[in-house]
């Protein structure tokens, strides 16, 4: 190595941060035995530690660290397990609600509002099903009571489905039904859906 | 809680590095000031992500200096060059040219120099990095922070020899 190649390699020498690295041991060697390198280095290496000191000298605000403290953004460790679970939860409902709206959509298109309709189940007293789920032959004594004096009379179709009875023009027709309550019967209407109830506007009562 | 106590150190610890590179990459109080609050709130979301805790200075340093890119937009490059043919310009500048000069002037003469060459020459005078450490924050090869730095250094200092020299009529 001569000089030229020693100093282009020193070029980049700091000190003593840079003494472990083997590129520059070879010439720093070299510089022990060449007085005019030697020189060279030592400026250069004052000539560094100016500049460092210099660049360092640079203060920030005095209220930078508090100003990025204060207006740090919350910070929280990540659950992934818990992210899932949520992600799943809500990916879960929307789907069930999804749905919901399909089936409800189905529902309202497939049977038009006012279709006339034949139903075959149990006369209910209305108030009692809906508030105790009371219904069935030994309920049958409360439940003619309860349509005799006005409360509202259904029926409950073999499919499950339960329909609030009226008579036309909005009559009710709970003289006609309240002897039958808790039996099957035939009732031919038209049903309507109002808010997710459904209503069957009687207009022939079948009986057994 | 922890977290809080966490971040409070941490910003304590390194806001005056990050600081004075920002403001050494920018030449800006205010530039400077939004990276390092930008670079603390970047490690506040994804910190956790570290790998090594060791590193943590390194990444804050490598996350600035990506944010000033950012703000540069800029993403010119040059050709490198070799160490060599900076070395045979090398103006000879004594200690008493750099000592003449203030920190905000020398800043600004760093400011002047073409920003791919900027950063590798800022962290090779005001941190402790070695080169490998400079290659990694920067994200570029070895070889090429060193030709960089070299290039970037013969610069500044034809600068400050520049500054100086005596004025002629």
């Amino acid at each position: 190595m001569n000089t030229r190649e020693a100093k282009e390699i020193l070029l980049l020498y700091r000190g003593p941060v840079d003494d472990a690295d083997p590129q520059f041991r070879e010439a720093l060697t070299h510089a022990q035995r060449d007085r005019e390198l030697t020189e060279w280095l030592q400026e250069h290496t004052r000539c560094y530690d100016a500049i460092r000191a210099k660049l360092r000298l640079v203060e920030p605000p005095i209220d930078l660290p508090q100003k990025i403290i204060s207006a740090r953004p919350v910070l929280f460790r990540r659950n992934w397990n818990e992210i899932l679970k949520l992600a799943a939860a809500i990916i879960i409902s929307a789907s069930i609600t999804a749905l919901g709206f399909k089936l409800s959509e189905h529902k309202r298109r497939s049977i038009p509002q006012g279709q006339e309709i034949i139903v075959k189940g149990e006369v209910l007293d209305m108030t009692c099903y809906i508030a105790y789920n009371l219904s069935g032959p030994e309920h049958a004594s409360c439940a003619r009571d309860c349509i005799r004096s006005g409360l509202p009379v259904g029926i409950k179709a073999e499919d499950g489905r339960v329909y609030l009875l009226t008579g036309k023009a909005g009559k009710p027709v709970n003289a006609e039904l309240a002897d039958d309550a808790a039996k099957v019967v035939i009732i031919k209407g038209k049903k309507s859906i109002r808010d997710g109830f459904a209503q069957l506007q009687v207009e022939e009562i079948r009986k057994f | 809680m922890s977290a809080d106590v966490d971040f409070e150190k941490l910003v304590k610890r390194y806001y005056q590095d990050l600081y004075r590179f920002g403001f050494s990459l920018t030449g800006s109080e205010s530039d400077a000031s939004d990276l390092t609050q930008e670079t603390f709130y970047i490690w506040a979301r994804k910190g956790h992500q570290l790998n090594d805790p060791a590193n943590v200075k390194g990444w804050l340093f490598t996350t600035l200096h990506r944010e000033f890119l950012k703000i540069c937009r800029r993403r010119k490059r040059f050709a490198d060059e070799p160490i060599e043919e900076s070395a045979h310009d090398l103006p000879d500048v004594p200690v008493d040219c750099v000592n003449r000069i203030d920190s905000r002037t020398l800043v600004r003469m760093l400011r002047e120099i073409d920003e791919d060459f900027r950063a590798p020459l800022v962290l090779y005078y005001m941190e402790d990095f070695s080169y490998k450490q400079i290659a990694d924050v920067l994200a570029i090869p070895l070889g090429t922070v060193q030709s960089r730095i070299a290039r970037a250094k013969m610069q500044l200092l034809r600068r400050l020899s520049e500054t100086n020299a005596p004025r002629t009529k």
